[in-house]
């Protein structure tokens, strides 16, 4: 069964189209990977799949639950790390996992041992026990994406994971990708870092001006361009996609 | 000097798109809201002066004192107001950060943020000093010109206390860096309330008996012969001399209103060279000194989870690990219990079993409009303090209707446990009648309910997502439509309960029958009014952030 099946999927803010006609289905233990230039629509399409934006038009369904029909239960199988990392500045990185283990309703036995090993492996250390408000963006972002492992999410929707990470953290975080990929989770990943899509993504999108414009893997990417350079490919296709439209 | 105009205008014009940007609904409703508050307090004002200056003899002295000690009243409250706000505006504002790195000069940020400090404040003061102003020139035939001067004096007037409020903390910060923003607040709070009490106790000993006069007539006359009651030092009485002069075009009215233009002028340029010596010096020691605290012991772990318990007992540390929230609380309930302490003190009305029902009735609406207040600056903030947070509750199995569920009961816990405290407790003082005594608490919790469902609405419908200060959440303008319609619940309320409480009176003290239908149809009318105000509300709030985008 598909994680996630996108059809038709549209948004209007006030009058601009900010994401138009999206057909999407994502597979267990795939990586789907969305490029793009700035405001294509990304973050858009990725809050819409969250739940945190209502589509003007489309269905998303998550593991077979319509999202718009049974938001709930549609929502236990999501896992979501936004563009700007939030936690809140008067709890410390542990009381939050452990806010939201308690809104997962995930019992403490199950989780601290797994955490202390994540907290250790992102490198976030003693810096656990802080108030968020003096983390850095990168730590704030190491927080969050341990909430991940929490409650097990099946769907993995990550928003520029990249950003404010080290390159021994980036590092860790591709490796830990490939692990959640091999237990069979989809995750969905938009990103400006290329040579981190390349490295990653089982297939890509590339989306301009809120219409996906090319999906399928490097190989289909680089016979439609004809080129095998990730940057090459990326600036082609975005490139005739603006010009397309005018 | 070029540079101050180029960063206001970039704030007026932030503030300029902001109001444009607004939507019809919460515009309408903004100026709907704040016009019906400004002709209800005109009205309120109006008939508060015509019946006291028909009062024989000692009327227009009354009158005079009444405006004496509102205006020093104000002047009290917009010191701690200022005192509050300036520390989150001066040190503790993102904004800073950019504003600082800008090559600009820091006096020029200083004005700057003076003035905002100055509006976040002084508006809830101006909103009822300008209807008072214009209510006073009506009533007492004051020639055109007064209008203009006192209005004018009641705007500059509010920028005394912010300049005097931000040389305090600038030097006290310049000395003490490693304060933390609840010592400075307490601190300062202790210190005006001192100087408060010594000052009225030097200049004007008389005033501090006013707690001990026996009966009325002593109390009329005593207020009538007082000659000032903030003394003749204090701006709050050149700006009540400003209206008593000019409304009977006497020159006093002009040399008071150039004695406060010159003298607010002097104050901003003092705080304007303390500044220069010691704002950005006390703003970058302040940053040095963060405070390292580590907390060995998740507070947030349970054994067993359960979302509910996890939700609220969240929301409790965050309120308790920020200062600014719990020191406003404690200042409130302070303010509260000298209120109930001065009723005690005020024996005069209770010898007289007509005089306390009266008196109750005014406590029930003194009250009424106090948990008002509390739902605005607690309860309004409520949703947007989840601020960036929301993308994870949004996005997690917890559903927004029990968001609001939760946010909504435990904060009408609070106000309820407020409201009967004080309830209960002054009517002890009072000694109200039996009958009284226990219907009020019963109402009171209609009050809370309608109060809490009121702020929590537009607390969603308005979020501000981007702000993490309380205090200024609730200065917004959504904050300012749910204090505004919080306040006119509450003169809606009183309104409609005023007729049984008359009949109540009449059949007591006068022997008149008892008119049941109307004591009914009454309560069956505020019954029905709670039943909208608590309904419409939470199905706002919900609505507003199940269909919100984030
Ligand atoms: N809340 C909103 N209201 C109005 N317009 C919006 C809103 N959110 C996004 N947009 C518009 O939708 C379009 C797509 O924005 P989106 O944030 O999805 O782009 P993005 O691909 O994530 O860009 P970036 O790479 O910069 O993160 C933009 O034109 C943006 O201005
Ligand atoms: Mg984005």
């Amino acid at each position: 069964m598909s994680t996630l099946i996108v059809r038709n999927l549209g948004k209007t803010f006030r009058n601009v189209s900010a994401v138009n006609g999206l057909d999407l289905e994502l597979r267990p233990g795939e990586i789907f990977v969305l490029l793009g230039p700035n405001g294509a629509g990304k973050t858009t399409t990725l809050k819409m799949i969250a739940g945190l934006v209502h589509p003007s038009e489309g269905d998303i369904i998550i593991k077979g639950i319509n999202l718009n029909e049974h938001p709930i239960a549609a929502k236990a199988h999501i896992g979501y790390v936004p563009d700007e990392p939030f936690i809140y500045n008067k709890l410390t990185g542990r009381e939050f996992i452990n806010f939201i283990a308690g809104i997962y309703r995930i019992e403490k036995d199950h989780f601290e041992e797994r955490m202390a090993a994540y907290f250790k492996r992102l490198g976030i250390g003693e810096w656990i026990d802080e108030f968020s408000e003096k983390y850095s963006h990168g730590m704030k972002q190491k927080v969050i994406m341990c909430q991940l492992f929490l409650h097990n999410p099946d769907l993995i929707l990550i928003d520029e994971p990249l950003v404010g990470l080290d390159p021994k953290t980036s590092k860790t975080v591709r490796e830990i990708f490939f692990e959640l990929r091999d237990q069979g989770k989809t995750l969905f990943i938009c990103t400006h870092t290329l040579s981190f899509a390349r490295e990653i993504a089982s297939r890509l999108g590339i989306i301009s001006e809120g219409v996906l414009k090319f999906t399928g893997d490097l190989d289909a990417l680089s016979t439609i361009s004809g080129s095998r350079d990730i940057e090459e490919i990326y600036l082609k296709l975005t490139e005739e996609s603006t010009t397309a439209d005018r | 000097m070029k540079e101050f105009w180029l960063l206001l205008r970039s704030h007026i014009k932030t503030v300029i798109t902001s109001i444009t940007t607004m939507g019809a609904f919460r515009f309408i409703s903004f100026v709907f809201v704040i016009a019906c508050f400004l002709l209800g307090s005109y009205y309120l004002f109006f008939r508060i002066f015509t019946y006291l200056l028909s009062v024989e003899m000692i009327g227009p002295g009354l009158t005079d004192r009444l405006i004496e000690m509102s205006f020093f009243v104000f002047f009290t409250m917009l010191l701690f107001s200022n005192v509050i706000t300036s520390f989150s505006t001066f040190y503790n504002d993102k904004e800073l950060d950019f504003l600082f790195s800008l090559p600009v000069k820091p006096t020029s940020v200083y004005l700057v943020k003076l003035i905002e400090n100055y509006l976040y404040a002084s508006w809830a003061t101006m909103i009822l000093a300008i209807p008072l102003v214009i209510a006073y020139g009506v009533t007492t035939r004051a020639p055109l010109l007064y209008f203009p001067f006192s209005l004018l004096g009641v705007l500059i007037f509010p920028l005394i206390p912010a300049a005097l409020a931000s040389m305090f903390i600038f030097s006290l910060l310049r000395l003490f860096p490693r304060l933390q923003a609840r010592d400075i607040i307490l601190l300062s709070l202790g210190l005006i309330m001192a100087l408060t009490f010594l000052y009225m106790k030097i200049t004007n000993p008389g005033l501090l008996k006013l707690f001990e006069t026996e009966n009325e007539r002593e109390l009329l006359l005593f207020a009538s012969n007082l000659t000032t009651i903030g003394g003749s030092y204090v701006p709050s009485t050149w700006l009540s001399n400003i209206l008593r002069g000019l409304s009977t075009a006497h020159m006093s009215g002009f040399f008071y209103s150039a004695l406060l233009f010159v003298v607010s002028l002097a104050a901003t340029i003092l705080a304007y060279l303390v500044a220069k010596l010691l704002y950005v010096q006390s703003w970058l020691l302040i940053g040095e000194h963060v405070a390292r605290r580590r907390f060995k012991r998740s507070l947030l772990s349970f054994h067993s989870a359960r979302p509910t318990r996890t939700f609220l007992m969240k929301d409790v540390l965050i309120f308790v690990r920020e200062p600014t929230q719990w020191v406003q609380l404690s200042m409130f309930t302070i303010l509260l219990i000298v209120y109930i302490f001065s009723l005690r003190r005020t024996p005069m009305y209770f010898t007289f079993p007509l005089w306390r029902t009266i008196v109750s009735f005014a406590n029930f609406a003194y009250i009424s409009f106090v948990i008002a207040t509390f739902g605005v600056r607690f309860i309004y903030p409520a949703v947007s303090l989840e601020r960036a947070g929301i993308w994870l509750l949004g996005s997690s199995p917890l559903s927004f209707r029990k968001i609001i569920a939760m946010k909504y009961l435990s904060n009408l816990f609070l106000a309820v446990v407020i409201i009967e405290a004080l309830l209960i407790f002054s009517n002890v003082v009072i000694r109200t009648d039996n009958s009284v005594f226990f219907i009020m608490p019963i109402i009171a919790l209609f009050v809370a309910a309608s109060l809490v469902s009121i702020n929590l609405g537009f607390g969603s419908r308005f979020p501000h997502f981007n702000e993490d200060n309380p205090s200024k959440i609730a200065a917004g303008s959504g904050g300012i439509i749910a204090a505004l319609a919080s306040i006119t619940y509450v003169g809606i309320s009183l309104i409609i309960l005023a007729a049984p409480a008359y009949n109540y009176l009449a059949s007591e003290y006068f022997n008149r029958p008892v008119n049941y239908p109307v004591i009914y149809s009454a309560l069956a009318v505020f019954v029905f009014l709670n039943i909208l105000t608590i309904g419409i509300p939470l199905k706002i709030a919900s609505r507003s952030l199940v269909y919100a985008d984030f």
